[in-house]
C-alpha cells in the first residue's frame, strides 16, 4: 500500500516535471514571434534615428560655414556697406518685436476663443461650423494671410505698412493653431473634474479658472512655443505687410523700433542678402540663420522651461 | 419616527435621454431628516434622478426633463442660479474624484465659490467636515499635501467631506461604496447614520443590504419606474406591496 503510493508519487512527480520542461521549450512559433519583434523594435529605433539626422546635419552644416562671423559684434551690429557686411541687429530685434506683439495678440486671443469652445459652447451646427474653420484657417497658405493682411491691416485699415500691421498678419496665422491646440489641452482635464466641481455650486468660470486652466498650462504652452518659432521663420506674411529691405537702427538699444515703423526681419533680410544682393560674403547669410535658428530655439527654451515647470505641478 | 415635513416632493417626473426614457414619471416625497434608500437593477434611472434634484442634467446635452421637483415647496427648475440649487444638494457619486488641489484646498474649494473669504472660517469649516467625513484624523498633520495622492477610500471620504462642506441641507450618495474596501465603507455608513440629525439623505446603492441596514424607507425602481416606496419594515419583510420587490430584495430577480 505504501509502496504503491510512493511509487505513484513519483511517477506524478516525473510527468510534472516533463510537463514544466515542455512549457517554455522553444518552438518554431515562438521564435518566429521573437525575431519579428526584434525586427519591428530595430526598425523603428532606426527610422527614429533617421529623424535626429537631418537636424543635426542642419545645424552643424550652418554653424561649420558662419564660424568666421559669429561673435557678439555681428548680433549687436547692422548691416553695412549695403549688406555685404556688419551685423544683423536691425533685422534681429524687429523678428523679435514682430513674434513678441503677434503673440502678445493671439495668445489672449486664442486662448480664451479655446476656453469658450471648450468649456460654454452647445454642441450645436454653431459650433461646429466655428470648429471646421479654425481648422481650415490653419490650413491656408501663409502667402494668402499675406494678402489679407495687405488688405485688412495695411489698406484697408490703415496702418499702413508697420510692425503693427504685420504682427497682426502673423497673429491671425497663428490663431487657429493656438486654439486648435489650446483645445486639445483643455479637453485632457478629466470631465470628473469639472462634474465634481459643478456638483459643489461652483460656476463654470470658477472651475475653469482653479481647476481648468492651472491643470492644462503645459499642453497650452506647448501649442504657442510651436507658433513661435513659425512667426519668427515665415517670411510671405510680413514681406507685404510691414518688413523693409534696409533699415538703420541704434545699435544695442532694445527700444529702437517704434510699432508704426516699417522693420528689417531675420527671415526676410536671409532671403535678401541670399538672393537680390550680389557679392555677399558666405558666411553673411549662413551667420543669418544661425541667428535666426538661435532666437527661435532661445524662445522655445525658455517656454520648454515653463512647460516643465507646470507639468511638475500637474496633479493627477 | 420621521418628521412630516416635506423636503423633496416629485411629480410625474420624466426624463427622456434622446430616444431612450430613462425616468417615466415618478412620484413621491422625502421628508424632512429621514434617510431613503433608492434599490433598483441597472438602467433603472436611479442616477438620474440624482441628478435631476441638483440639477446636474443641465449639462447632459440631450436629456429632456418634465415634471416636477420641489425643493422646500420650490420647483427647482425655476431656480434661476442652479449654483445656490447645488449647494443645497450634497452629492457623492460612485469614483471619487480628489481634485488636483491640496486637501485642504479641495474641501475649502466649495465655501470658497460660495463667497466665504475668512481664514478662521474655513478653517473651522474644513475641519468640521473633515471630522464628520471620518477622515481628520488621518490627514490633519498634511492638509497642505494633494488630494489626488490619497488612496482610493480616503479619496472617497474626501469627496464626501466636499459635498458637505457647502452645508448642504440634502445629501446624495450614489453607490458611493462602489470603490471602496468593507471597513471604510462601515466607517463612512456610521457618518451617515450621525448626519441624519442634520440633513435630509438619499442613498442610492446596488447593495440592497446597505439599504436595509441604513435607510427608513426604500424606494425600488426598475426601468425608469417606481414600483414601490415605503417603510423599510415593508419592503424588507415578507410581503411587501408588490412581488417584484420581494423578488429583488431576495435576490431572485428576472
Amino acid at each position: 500500500m505504501e509502496a504503491n503510493r510512493q511509487i505513484l508519487e513519483a511517477e506524478l512527480e516525473r510527468e510534472i516535471f516533463t510537463h514544466s520542461q515542455t512549457l517554455f521549450t522553444q518552438t518554431a512559433k515562438s521564435r518566429q514571434e521573437q525575431w519579428i519583434e526584434n525586427l519591428v523594435k530595430t526598425t523603428l529605433l532606426i527610422l527614429t534615428l533617421l529623424i535626429i539626422f537631418p537636424l543635426i546635419l542642419i545645424v552643424g552644416f550652418l554653424f561649420y560655414k558662419s564660424l568666421p562671423i559669429l561673435s557678439f559684434e555681428f548680433l549687436f551690429s547692422n548691416p553695412i556697406r549695403g549688406m555685404r557686411a556688419g551685423g544683423v541687429w536691425a533685422p534681429f530685434l524687429g523678428t523679435i518685436y514682430l513674434v513678441v506683439v503677434s503673440l502678445l495678440v493671439a495668445t489672449p486671443i486664442g486662448v480664451l476663443a479655446a476656453v469658450y469652445l471648450n468649456e460654454y459652447a452647445r454642441n450645436n451646427w454653431a459650433t461646429r461650423i466655428t470648429n471646421l474653420a479654425v481648422v481650415n484657417l490653419a490650413g491656408v497658405p501663409s502667402i494668402v494671410h499675406a494678402l489679407f493682411g495687405l488688405g485688412a491691416f495695411v489698406l484697408f485699415a490703415r496702418m499702413g505698412r508697420s510692425i503693427l500691421a504685420a504682427s497682426l498678419t502673423l497673429a491671425i496665422m497663428t490663431l487657429p493653431v493656438i486654439i486648435a491646440s489650446t483645445k486639445e489641452a483643455l479637453g485632457a482635464v478629466p470631465m470628473a473634474f469639472r462634474e465634481a466641481c459643478w456638483n459643489v455650486g461652483a460656476s463654470r468660470w470658477q472651475t475653469i479658472r482653479q481647476i481648468v486652466l492651472p491643470n492644462s498650462t503645459s499642453g497650452i504652452l506647448t501649442g504657442i512655443i510651436l507658433q513661435v518659432s513659425r512667426a519668427a521663420g515665415e517670411t510671405a506674411p510680413i514681406m507685404f505687410t510691414g518688413a523693409i529691405f534696409f533699415k538703420a537702427l541704434d545699435e544695442g538699444n532694445i527700444f529702437a523700433y517704434n510699432i508704426f515703423d516699417q522693420c528689417m526681419a531675420l527671415s526676410m533680410h536671409l532671403f535678401t542678402i541670399s538672393t537680390q544682393v550680389p557679392d555677399v560674403p558666405e558666411a553673411l547669410p549662413y551667420g543669418t540663420a544661425v541667428v535666426l535658428l538661435g532666437a527661435v530655439l532661445l524662445i522655445n527654451a525658455v517656454a520648454i522651461l515653463f512647460r516643465v515647470y507646470f507639468r511638475s505641478r500637474k496633479k493627477w | 419616527m420621521y418628521n412630516i415635513t416635506e423636503k423633496i416632493e416629485i411629480s410625474g417626473l420624466q426624463v427622456r435621454y434622446g430616444e431612450k426614457q430613462a425616468l417615466k414619471g415618478i412620484t413621491f416625497s422625502v421628508y424632512e431628516k429621514e434617510i431613503v434608500g433608492i434599490i433598483g437593477p441597472a438602467q433603472s434611472g436611479k442616477t438620474t434622478l440624482l441628478k435631476t434634484l441638483n440639477r446636474t442634467i443641465d449639462f447632459v446635452t440631450n436629456a429632456c426633463v418634465s415634471g416636477i421637483v420641489k425643493i422646500d415647496g420650490i420647483d427647482v427648475s425655476k431656480i434661476k442660479n442652479a449654483n445656490q440649487l447645488r449647494r443645497k444638494v450634497g452629492m457623492v457619486f460612485p469614483l471619487p474624484v480628489g481634485l488636483p488641489l491640496s486637501i485642504y484646498d479641495n474641501v475649502a474649494f466649495a465655501p470658497r465659490a460660495a463667497g466665504i473669504r475668512r481664514q478662521d472660517q474655513l478653517d473651522e469649516l474644513v475641519e468640521k467636515c473633515l471630522k464628520q467625513a471620518a477622515l481628520w484624523d488621518e490627514v490633519k498633520d498634511r492638509l497642505g499635501s494633494l488630494g489626488t495622492k490619497l488612496s482610493g477610500g480616503q479619496q472617497q471620504r474626501l469627496t464626501i467631506a466636499r459635498a458637505l462642506s457647502h452645508q448642504p441641507e440634502i445629501l446624495c450618495l450614489d453607490e458611493f461604496s462602489i470603490a471602496i474596501d468593507p471597513v471604510t465603507t462601515m466607517r463612512i455608513e456610521d457618518v451617515l447614520r450621525e448626519l441624519r440629525s442634520e440633513m435630509t439623505i438619499l442613498l442610492v446603492t446596488n447593495l440592497v443590504q446597505q439599504a436595509h441596514r441604513l435607510a427608513d424607507r426604500t424606494a425600488f425602481l426598475c426601468n425608469g419606474d417606481l414600483v414601490e416606496i415605503d417603510d423599510n419594515e415593508i419592503i424588507f419583510s415578507d410581503s411587501p406591496a408588490q412581488k417584484m420587490t420581494y423578488d429583488y430584495v431576495n435576490g431572485n430577480f428576472g
